[in-house]
């Protein structure tokens, strides 16, 4: 009988968090929100989020290189390090990773910022002044989770090449032209199309959870408290989940329209 | 100017509102008191379309509005300004950009008429050299009267006030109090106070209700709360005299 209530109340969640992301759609069909409010939240979450993306990346590298190295060496064939550590980054840990460190910092923030202004009643304030919360806070925080979503992903996988070169000469004696000399021909363009779809998958399940559970606290700072350690925990699960589904969807549907996964 | 007619609110299984049936004439005082999570505060949130009635009607105006769309609630949030029980100001704006927002987002006006608005209405509230500064430079007191001076700045016709005075001193207890009843008549509007501050609302109001899980279980002038013999007015007057 309990467990049946938890599951009624997780698949009632599950259907508000969707209906809250149509209503984000239908929002930014009617009225898309102000460009300038756009770009600063763009560059806020960029800001928050660019040094940790940049050194998880930096070490995701190297830990590709060295999971990648101590399995080749005794294949001889360390030549495709590059190419290999660089399309599992792109294909699955880049993504995946940009993810997670922006579940932690702007999930976090943005449940937390939009919590607050619901329990001090400034969502309602915005509604009694002629403003819709919807278009004015929510939308681009939503939009701002998303663009930014990629540039860090770019730039973590910039830095996980980084990481990946040097960890390859120290370990394995892998020059630099070595390690790129097959990123070309592994990483293909739909191991790209992979990665770009999953970062963008994960980055509406950031951003609908984060703005739907910081849009919905009740509760004064418990409250607030709550909302965000349910962001972090319904993100992470979210985005494992769509990991999986995405993997197997995705594999099928580039198989059928691009070509090989590698 | 303002009915309820037998307005119901559930939240889950509870009742908060039981067939609320309430009138309020233009241009009066009201004072609605009550002991905490009686329905004070949704019922002036129902007014103004923040919570939706379960069942029963509310006429602002000869229009019914309980049914409005959130796009025809606009129009009736232009005509009665809430002030919350917290100063619900906006963080990264300053006190200008505070006031000014709702009249950038209610009313096309020229930026001429918005500076001269909101310098009137921060005047009326007796702050008129805070415009430049943000929320987190005043004090609590001082961020209450610019919520209400960005409530006045759209010139509503109603003001609707949820426990403006909760976690003052009483000097700005009082100073709030006094600003309330000079607005209401200076700018002749009508007003509904939401509070649990019995002497206030004998200096003050023109008519007092006390609310008790969701029914009013009395309503009169000052002069008849006084001699009141329900008993939660009297516990409620003890208060005072205390």
């Amino acid at each position: 009988m309990n467990s049946l209530v938890i599951l009624n109340s997780v698949i009632d969640e599950i259907g508000s968090a969707l209906l809250f992301f149509v209503n984000i759609l239908k929002t930014l069909m009617r009225r898309p929100c102000s460009r300038d409010e756009l770009f600063q939240q763009i560059w806020k979450v960029t800001m928050q989020s660019l040094v940790t993306t940049g050194l998880a990346g930096f070490f995701v590298g190297a830990i590709m290189a060295v999971q990648f190295t101590l399995q080749m060496r005794e294949f001889g064939a360390l030549g495709y390090l590059g190419g290999l550590a660089t399309s599992a980054t792109v294909r699955e840990v880049g993504p995946l990773l940009i993810a997670f460190m922006l579940a932690g910092k702007v999930g976090a923030f943005t449940s937390a910022e939009l919590g607050t202004m619901r329990v001090t009643e400034q969502l309602d304030a915005i509604r009694c002044l002629g403003a819709d919360p919807l278009q004015e806070i929510i939308l681009p925080r939503f939009l701002a989770i998303i663009c930014a979503s990629f540039f860090l992903l770019g730039l973590g996988l910039v830095m996980s090449i980084g990481g990946g070169i040097l960890l390859g000469g120290l370990l394995a004696q892998v020059s630099v032209e070595e390690y790129l000399r097959h990123i070309p021909a592994i990483v293909t363009l739909s191991s790209i199309a992979n990665g770009l779809v999953k970062c963008f998958i994960f980055a509406v399940i950031l951003a609908t959870v984060c703005t739907y559970k910081g849009y919905t606290t009740t509760g004064g700072a418990k409250g607030v408290g709550l909302a965000v350690v349910n962001t972090a925990v319904s993100t992470m699960v979210g985005i494992v989940v769509a990991d999986w589904l995405t993997s197997f969807i995705a594999d099928v549907a580039i198989r059928a329209f691009v070509g090989s996964p590698f | 100017m303002i009915q309820f007619e037998k307005v119901v609110k559930r939240f889950g299984p509870r009742t908060i509102l039981k067939e609320l049936t309430l009138h309020v004439p233009a241009g009066e005082i009201l004072f609605i008191l009550g002991t905490s999570g009686t329905g004070k505060s949704v019922l002036l949130k129902t007014l103004v379309g923040l919570l939706r009635p379960d069942e029963g009607e509310i006429w602002i105006d000869g229009q019914e509005v309980s049914k409005f769309s959130e796009i025809e609630y606009l129009g009736i949030r232009k005509k009665c300004g809430m002030v919350f029980q917290q100063p619900a100001l906006f963080d990264s704006l300053t006190v200008f950009e505070n006031v000014a927002f709702g009249l950038r987002r209610h009313y096309r006006l020229p930026e001429a008429e918005i500076v001269s608005r909101v310098h009137s209405s921060l005047a009326a509230v007796h702050l008129p050299d805070a415009s430049e500064k943000m929320p987190g430079e005043i004090s609590y007191g001082m961020q209450k009267r610019v919520s209400l001076a960005r409530t006045l700045a759209l010139r509503p016709q109603v003001l609707l006030f949820d426990e403006p005075t909760t976690g003052l001193d009483p000097i700005t207890t009082a100073s709030v109090n006094l600003l309330i009843e000079e607005l209401s008549r200076q700018f002749s509007t009508t007003s509904i106070v939401v509070s649990h501050d019995m002497t206030c609302a004998l200096s003050i109001a023109d008519r007092i209700i006390m609310l008790d899980q969701g029914r009013i279980v009395e309503e009169g002038s000052p002069d008849h709360m006084k001699r009141s013999q329900v008993p939660l007015v009297k516990e409620f007057l003890a208060e005072v005299v205390t």
